[in-house]
């Protein structure tokens, strides 16, 4: 059942309730005060009707010391007939038995039962479909005490009771359908945000994950489409990052397949032919190469990768370096390429770091350029301490990287000039390892290359103030040793 | 004799080809640039037979050096390390013949090379092998002009020999290419048949065992 129908359906049962006994109190109510005012007349007239009869009893000549009974039914027809308003009475004698009846009194006598002397009573009864109040006192006349009963009719107040149930029932309903119609706008008013909230879901389970509810009242049902907006747009960011990790991971296998083929091709082919031809010693010794180097690439790229997995992994060992002995380190291993021309220039500094990894990734950017340059082409290392960091920069000479291509040259197995790199051995993967090396770090690489001038790739580590760091890392360590003594 | 167009970037791969279809008798040129193949082809119109041809290619990539071919009706064959089938359908619907994913067997490269010049009618249609001449059309077999009756399964198996002339052929490769079956090490049945046709032919010296591999046929051209 609908949120919506259900609320409709409580409402309607609760207002039908509640209008049916606040009816039928407020309509008995009423009848019972009309009906009380008819008693209380009644009894007014049954007081003013016996002190007429005692009045005319006694105005009436006596004989034989007492009051006849034809007396009686003469004063009593008197009394009937002298208002005009058609009274109904009955007198009876003593022993109970009737004197006088109007027309058409023909009540039982059970009333009688209950009245005696000083004793008034009445009661209401129902004769031939109409109401009456019926009453009853005693009369003392001369020396007799006769019975008075008197009939006042109340229909009228009974049937304006049935009248006031009909109306009320009628205005109920009236009530009731008017509600319906009203509560049922109020009601889908109400549930508007759960309805957008459910069709944002449905959108969103269908995969339309950039879909948002709209916020339509600032209630609580307000807040929740906000949070589920929110939550979508966090989940949407999730969905995004998590379907480019996956394009980024199908791009690298898709070029890992295809870098792992092309030498395999070679390896295979050349093999094939050197286990089913006889070859002459020049073609022998070609295939055999061809084998070996190719061989070797499948080397270097294994090697590459296993860097990159394993710097991934993030298992570097950080520690205070002063990039002196990075930047002697470089020197000592460029030193023997005598084929272009090194200078260094750099700061002193201290840097936090993982020495070794630093190291791989200057030796491959200036193994970078070193490939992109000529003969005795000028590379140029240096370091720069500035604003608390320090800056590594290669420049080369070279050739250049074309613009379109610079965002790209940090991919896996991506090559600017393929062939080129590949007869210098390449695998496409410095690049991509130097970025993973430097993400380790919090750092990243910056490329700037024109091409036909050349290209500088630099990056930056944070400088640390070696004494200060070094006092609050053995602060650090005193306590967590502490805690672990404790 | 057939002129092939071998375009792959990879110089190992270019001479792999070379020495294999050179040795089954074909000319080859080699280029391992896109834009370069289009200058060579452009140069040379109607002198390329056939043209192997990669997708990664620096200079203009094997897409484009299609696109360029296709108008000049010159047979292409593509060999990629591309495997997926999005790739595969991607190259046939531009328009090449065949499509060969790296890394490849010779003996596969040379039978897709064959298979696509008899399509374009462009092979020899008599296979010499001595003083064995092989009608590949009428099915017919001659040795020093007399005819010679061959089975259907001989005639293919004969046809796989003179078509790698010299070559060691492996059994597994034999059985699979003449019985298109999978080869389950049964070799009783690929014997008897070479050593049908070794009495047919006389070839007794000609289709040698060679150890642990399977036949060879030696002819000196």
């Amino acid at each position: 059942m609908k949120f919506s129908f259900k609320l409709l359906l409580w409402t309607m049962i609760v207002m039908a309730i509640s209008l049916g006994f606040s009816g039928f109190y407020f309509v008995n109510y009423v009848f019972e005060t009309s009906l009380e005012r008819e008693i209380g007349q009644a009894a007014d007239e049954n007081s003013i009707l016996r002190f007429a009869f005692e009045t005319a009893a006694l105005n009436v000549p006596v004989k034989y010391g007492m009051l006849q009974d034809d007396t009686v039914e003469q004063v009593a027809s008197n009394l009937e007939g002298a208002q005009d308003v058609g009274r109904l009475l009955r007198i009876s004698d003593e022993e109970k038995n009737i004197l006088y009846a109007s027309d058409g009194f023909e009540a039982d006598e059970a009333l009688l039962a209950q009245t005696g002397e000083s004793i008034k009573a009445y009661r209401v009864i129902n004769m031939d479909g109409k109401y009456y109040i019926n009453t009853g006192s005693t009369v003392n006349a001369l020396d007799r005490m006769l019975y008075l009963e008197t009939l006042k009719d109340v229909s009228e107040v009974f049937s304006e009771r049935t009248t006031g149930f009909k109306v009320y029932r009628r205005m109920t309903i009236l009530m009731l359908v008017v509600g319906v119609v009203i509560m049922h706008i109020i009601s889908s008013w109400l549930t508007k945000p759960i309805k957008l909230l459910t069709k944002a879901t449905r959108r969103m389970e269908a995969g339309d994950y950039s879909y948002r509810a709209k916020k339509v009242s600032d209630d609580e049902l307000g807040q929740l489409t906000r949070d589920f907006n929110r939550m979508a747009a966090a989940l949407e960011d999730n969905i995004n990052m998590l379907e480019e990790e996956i394009q980024a991971r199908e791009d690298f296998v898709g070029a890992f397949a295809h870098e792992l083929k092309t030498p395999l091709t070679s390896i295979i082919g050349y093999a094939d032919m050197l286990r089913s031809r006889k070859l002459d010693e020049e073609k022998s010794i070609m295939s055999a190469n061809y084998i070996f180097t190719e061989g070797k690439r499948l080397e270097t790229m294994s090697l590459r990768l296993l860097d990159i997995i394993v710097t991934r992994r993030g298992e570097a060992k950080f520690q205070y370096t002063a990039v002196g002995s990075i930047f002697e380190y470089i020197r000592d291993t460029f030193s023997e390429k005598g084929n272009f021309r090194f200078e260094y220039n750099y700061d002193d500094g201290v840097v936090w770091a993982e020495a070794d990894l630093i190291k791989t990734v200057l030796v491959n950017l200036i193994d970078n350029a070193c490939k992109a340059s000529e003969q005795d082409g000028l590379i140029e290392v240096s370091g720069q301490a500035n604003d608390g960091y320090y800056y590594f920069t290669v420049r080369d000479h070279g050739e250049g990287i074309p613009y379109e291509e610079q965002a790209k040259i940090t991919q896996a197995f991506y090559m600017v000039d393929k062939s080129r790199s590949r007869s210098r051995n390449g695998a496409g993967l410095g690049l991509a390892l130097c970025a993973e090396i430097l993400s380790l770090h919090e750092s990243a690489l910056e490329i700037d290359s024109e091409p036909g001038v050349g290209t500088s790739m630099s990056f930056a580590l944070t400088l640390t103030d070696e004494r200060k760091e070094a006092q609050e890392y053995e602060e650090d360590k005193e306590v967590k040793e502490g805690e672990t003594d404790n | 004799m057939i002129k092939i167009l071998i375009v792959d970037d990879e110089k190992p791969i270019c001479d792999l080809i070379d020495l294999n279809l050179s040795a089954a008798g074909y000319e080859c040129t080699s280029v391992q640039d896109g834009m370069k193949a289009i200058e060579l082809i452009d140069k040379e119109k109607d002198e390329f037979d056939l043209i192997l041809l990669d997708i990664m290619l620096p200079g203009a990539d094997g897409y484009d050096v299609m696109d360029y071919i296709r108008p000049l009706g010159i047979p292409v064959i593509f060999i990629t390390a591309k495997h997926e089938v999005k790739d595969r359908v991607k190259g046939l619907k531009l328009g090449a013949d065949d499509y060969l994913v790296k890394p490849f067997e010779i003996v596969e490269l040379i039978a897709r090379v064959e298979a696509v010049l008899r399509r374009y009618n462009k092979t020899e249609k008599l296979l010499r092998a001595g003083d064995v001449v092989i009608d590949v059309e009428a099915r017919r077999v001659t040795k020093a002009g007399k005819p010679i009756v061959l089975t259907n399964k001989e005639f293919r198996l004969l046809r796989l020999f003179v078509e790698n002339k010299n070559v060691a052929l492996f059994r597994e490769k034999l059985y699979e290419k003449v019985w298109e079956e999978e080869y389950f090490g049964d070799s009783r049945t690929l014997d008897l048949h070479v050593q049908r046709l070794r009495r047919k032919l006389g070839w007794e010296q000609n289709l040698v065992a060679v150890y642990k591999v399977g036949y060879r046929l030696e002819v000196t051209e």
